[in-house]
């Protein structure tokens, strides 16, 4: 019984612990009151490193938000991106050797060769019960189009409408997301109107002429001499030319331009009936003709994306999932995150020079204080434990300064960011997280405290009597 | 009481060995006050910091109402004297950049009183070193007869038993140096607290009950007054 009692933690004796820190804490704070400038200026230094740190950290989170945002509103979850060959992920392409054997189904280019995919392979996909709506990425080259408001001729970018971006009209209608436009329509991005000069409104339902070329084909001898035969010299001249075709489609609804849309917002839109139409016409007789770089697809409801995926790499596909782009984003994210955290931490390291030196400066400046509280029966590591809660508070200073301009920057540098970066309504790039700033506040004191352990054991060790003697 | 049994303090060691105190005894009763006399380096310092347990001996005893203090922990011994002893220097040692009250009140913290009761024991040591209207000045704007009545303020403020003066007035005018003579010996009377002045002054030290004379490390007189004034 008694030799339990020694251990046992009375109410009176966590009272009196209590006490003593609190008294250590006011103590300590008012050491620092006493010398102001230094205080300030070491957790100055500090500041600097937790301002660097917390700005990163708001970056980052920001960031994050904003891809996060942007990829939830382009991406399906269910979406997958389909490839023959993986080195498109990994370096856009194998590096060419420079001389290998023909392969109908690989393309050079700037270098690096890539297979592409054929439409067997495609057709095999498309019979999947794990996949839906198997597009291939049709590459659309239009030689030009034409508006029923104006004479002159244009060029502009195509793409293959994406039902699963709805964009913001600015007229018109598109149809429900996962639907797409028929195969006569044709979706219009806003600044196509301000170039002819007319308002949205007016071009709805307007006729749209998009005229195509198919290559112009090299013929042997023999071919030419029975074009010539059959279509007479008119016939040679028009293959020699290329043959043309005019699409007519009709606009359903004009776009507006948008922060949060990765797609289609300067190119004008047509169903993918069109687009396999238009691709098709214009790489017929080629090497490219029915060669794509791979499909867009959908895991099938009830089918897990990722199992999809890993099947499909199975059968010598690759595959990336909405999951995937969004991790490839958030790594440069992070990567760029690291580099500005790394330079916080580094000031942050340099200040903590900046505590040990002040502290040391402190104990012996305070020699006979001490002396006199040892004298007075405060134990050294008493005496310890103040000077590490003066660190603490200086690193709780720099802490609360740092991440005070922090939250200022944000608040601050935020409208002026999103109005440059033309991000749109609620979108910010810097994003203060209060628990951030708490976790960081409350490692900043740790390391502080660290940083003070030799000047408080120089000081725990000081010889009362030797201390007395001094002054 | 005091007892000092067969205290030597020698410092380093072989031929280069100094020997500050060599076998010293002698016993303060509770409640007199003791003037250590000598002329500096005497080692009476030394005496005074061994027996506020402040310093070690080489060999010998001290025992405080019969406890060898020496063979505490120094826990203990940090406790007992935060608790039992307290001590005025020569130079004051006031913290010059807190308030009276704030110099005050920091042995109290050490001792570990309950901060209910703080305020009172502060303001009552104060004042009865008349600096009770000054609890919220810096002390360093203080005079130096203040900063002495503070620094005896700061001594008396936990109630110690045992009071040890280095030169109190070794730094003051004679008027002044008397008043902090007077309050010392106050103290000593009221609550029945011994008091050691450690002094190399005759004058201060022939009013005291009692005085040990050291000269070279040893014990040269004790004289004692006690039965004279009627104590004991």
């Amino acid at each position: 019984m008694v030799a339990c009692k020694k251990f046992v933690i009375t109410p009176q004796r966590k009272e009196r612990f209590n006490m003593k820190i609190a008294d250590t804490l006011r103590r300590a704070g008012r050491s620092l009151k006493q010398a102001k400038a230094r205080t300030l200026l070491t957790s100055l230094a500090i500041a600097v490193g937790a301002f660097t740190i917390m700005m990163s950290l708001a970056a980052g989170e920001g960031t994050r938000n904003y891809s996060n945002n942007l990829i939830q509103s382009n991406v399906d979850p269910q979406a997958l991106f389909i490839v023959q060959d993986d080195s498109l992920f990994e370096s856009g392409g194998t590096a060419s050797t420079g001389l290998r054997e023909y392969d109908a189904d690989v393309s050079e280019q700037g270098g690096r060769s890539l297979k592409l995919m054929n439409q067997e392979a495609i057709d095999g996909l498309a019979a999947r019960d794990d996949l839906t709506d198997v597009t291939p990425t049709y590459q659309l080259s239009v030689r030009s189009i034409e508006f029923s408001q104006s004479d002159t001729r244009y060029s502009a970018e195509v793409a293959a409408y994406n039902p699963d971006v709805i964009s913001e009209v600015a007229a018109g209608k598109l149809p429900e997301k996962g639907t797409s436009i028929a195969a006569d329509e044709i979706v219009l991005p806003e600044g196509f109107a301000t170039t002819l000069g007319v308002s949205p409104e007016e071009l709805i339902g307007n006729e749209v002429r998009l005229t195509i070329v198919q290559p112009s084909s090299t013929l042997g001898e023999a071919e030419a001499r029975e074009v010539i035969a059959t279509e007479g010299v008119e016939g040679l001249a028009r293959r020699a030319q290329g043959e043309t075709r005019t699409i007519t489609t009709s606009v359903v609804a004009v776009t507006k331009q948008s922060s949060t849309s990765f797609t289609a917002t300067t190119a004008a839109s047509v169903s993918a009936e069109t687009a396999k139409e238009i691709a098709e016409f214009t790489t017929e007789g080629t090497d490219s003709y029915q060669k794509y770089l791979g499909v867009t697809a959908k895991a099938a409801e009830g089918y897990d994306p990722a199992k999809v995926k890993a099947e499909l790499e199975s059968e010598g596909f690759s595959a990336q999932t909405a999951e995937d782009l969004q991790s490839l984003i958030f790594t440069i994210v992070n990567v760029l995150q690291y580099i500005v955290a790394g330079f916080g931490i580094l000031a942050l390291l340099a200040s903590l020079f900046g505590i040990i030196n002040t502290q040391y400066i402190s104990v012996l400046e305070r020699t006979s204080q001490i002396g006199l509280m040892k004298a007075l029966g405060m134990r050294g590591r008493d005496v310890s434990r103040l000077f590490r809660y003066e660190a603490a508070w200086i690193g709780f200073l720099g802490g609360v300064i740092g991440i005070g301009l922090a939250a200022l920057a944000t608040a601050l540098l935020n409208p002026f960011i999103n109005k440059t970066l033309e991000l749109g309504e609620g979108n910010y790039l810097l994003a203060f997280v209060p628990w951030h700033a708490l976790v960081l506040l409350a490692c900043l004191i740790l390391i502080a405290i660290a940083a003070g352990y030799f000047p408080s054991r120089k000081a725990a060790k000081l010889d009362p009597i030797e201390a007395l003697r001094t002054e | 009481m005091i007892e000092v049994r067969n205290v030597t303090k020698t410092y380093g060691r072989g031929e280069g060995a100094f020997v500050a105190l060599d076998d010293v005894s002698f016993e303060i009763p509770d409640g007199v006050s003791v003037a250590i006399l000598g002329k500096s380096g005497s080692g009476k310092s030394t005496l005074m910091h061994i027996m506020s347990g402040l310093d070690s001996v080489t060999s010998g005893e001290i025992r405080i109402n019969g406890e060898n203090i020496f063979a505490k922990k120094q826990k203990e011994i940090d406790a007992f004297r935060s608790r039992q002893m307290s001590f005025i220097f020569q130079s004051f040692f006031v913290q010059g950049k807190e308030s009276c009250y704030d110099n005050v009140g920091m042995p109290l913290e050490i001792a570990e009183v309950p901060a209910s009761k703080r305020k009172e024991l502060i303001m009552h040591a104060l004042n009865s070193v008349e600096l009770g209207e000054k609890a919220k000045s810096k002390a360093k704007d203080l005079s130096g007869g203040q900063k002495q009545r503070l620094a005896i303020a700061r001594a008396i403020v936990n109630n110690p038993k045992i009071l040890f003066a280095d030169e109190p007035t070794g730094n003051l005018d004679t008027t002044t140096g008397g008043i902090i003579e007077d309050l010392l010996f106050s103290y000593n009377r009221d609550k029945n607290a011994t008091l050691i002045v450690v002094t190399h002054d005759p004058e201060l030290a022939e009013k005291c009950d009692m005085q040990i004379i050291i000269r070279d490390g040893r014990v040269q007189e004790i004289r004692d007054n006690t039965t004279a004034k009627g104590k004991i």
